[in-house]
């Protein structure tokens, strides 16, 4: 199951990674001043460390798991 | 609650929280339009009150446990109590890192000691001071009515969160969901953002259901171990 999440993790943190730039610069003008690509990399932080946030947690709930597994063996 | 049980529920609302999540994430990126003043930075707003929510609705999970652990002495409820905690801790730090996030951009500085702001840490801090006090007694029975103690006594912070901002003078901007005249938001941000909050919310019960089913399984693990070194 952890396997299948890390693989599930890293599909999807890159998608989105490379996702929201594009998504992000198609809703504003084409030439994008400094202050704007600033405003971009904190939306940009915000939504990475939130996802690396709650990965984080469900890879320690999966590791209390294997190590439960692992002592009923 | 049987172990089975636990696992479909796990399954079913994690499906649904993700799912959920998804449809949001493609809001706030593709769909939902750009704030005129914020512009892009005002997109942050989704996650940050959706984290702060869920965080928020994990402690009153904590403070309803803990009350009723302290009643009951029930040990599952101190687990669904532990797993809330620690829910609400990982919500709370996204709210807590992405206001930030914005208020350098709105504000002109990541963080000012204003009444909810320094309300909102106070309460991170009492949370992990939840899970730490259990590892600070030699009796574990004492360490989890010491942290349902805190449990209870924390959840007046919560309330007191939510409205700082009206009965202080405050930098932080007031409620713009929650308020008596209505919502303050145009129609597709708020769908964005109601969107976000019962992603969030289903995804939160999911992870806290499956920390849960964790504790359970460990406690279980912990009695058979007992057992049999009764029996040798």
């Amino acid at each position: 199951m952890k396997a299948k999440l890390l693989i599930a993790a890293a599909v999807f943190l890159p998608v989105m990674a490379l996702g929201l730039p594009a998504g992000l610069l198609a809703q504003e003008t084409p030439t994008a001043t400094p202050l704007e690509m600033r405003h971009f990399w904190h939306v940009f932080v915000a939504y990475t460390f939130a996802w690396i946030l709650l990965f984080g947690w469900v890879v320690s709930i999966l590791k209390r798991f294997r190590r439960v597994e692992e002592k009923l063996n | 609650m049987s172990l089975r049980s636990i696992r479909q529920s796990v399954l079913i609302l994690g499906f649904l929280g993700v799912s959920l999540t998804l449809l949001f994430h493609w809001m706030v990126f593709f769909w939902v339009s750009t704030e005129a003043t914020l512009g892009i930075s005002q997109r942050i707003f989704y996650i940050h009150v959706a984290g702060m929510w869920t965080g928020m609705l994990a402690f009153i999970v904590v403070a309803v446990c803990s009350a009723m652990y302290l009643w009951l002495r029930d040990d599952r409820l101190d687990q669904i109590g532990r797993a809330a905690a620690e829910g609400g801790l990982v919500f709370f730090a996204v709210g807590l890192t992405a206001g930030p996030l914005w208020a350098r951009l709105a504000w002109g500085t990541w963080w000012t000691w204003e009444p909810r702001l320094t309300l909102s840490l106070l309460a991170w801090f009492i949370y992990i001071g939840y899970l730490l006090v259990r590892g600070a007694t030699e009796n574990p029975e004492k360490g989890k009515t010491f942290a349902a103690v805190i449990g209870v006594i924390a959840a007046v912070n919560i309330p007191l969160i939510h409205v700082s901002v009206l009965w202080f003078r405050s930098l932080h901007p007031e409620p713009v969901v929650v308020r008596q005249d209505g919502p303050a938001l145009p129609p597709d941000m708020l769908i964005t953002m109601l969107t976000a909050l019962l992603a969030w919310t289903i995804l939160l019960f999911a992870l806290v259901l499956l920390r849960y089913g964790a504790a359970r399984l460990e406690a279980r693990a912990e009695e058979l171990a007992l057992d049999q070194g009764t029996t040798t």
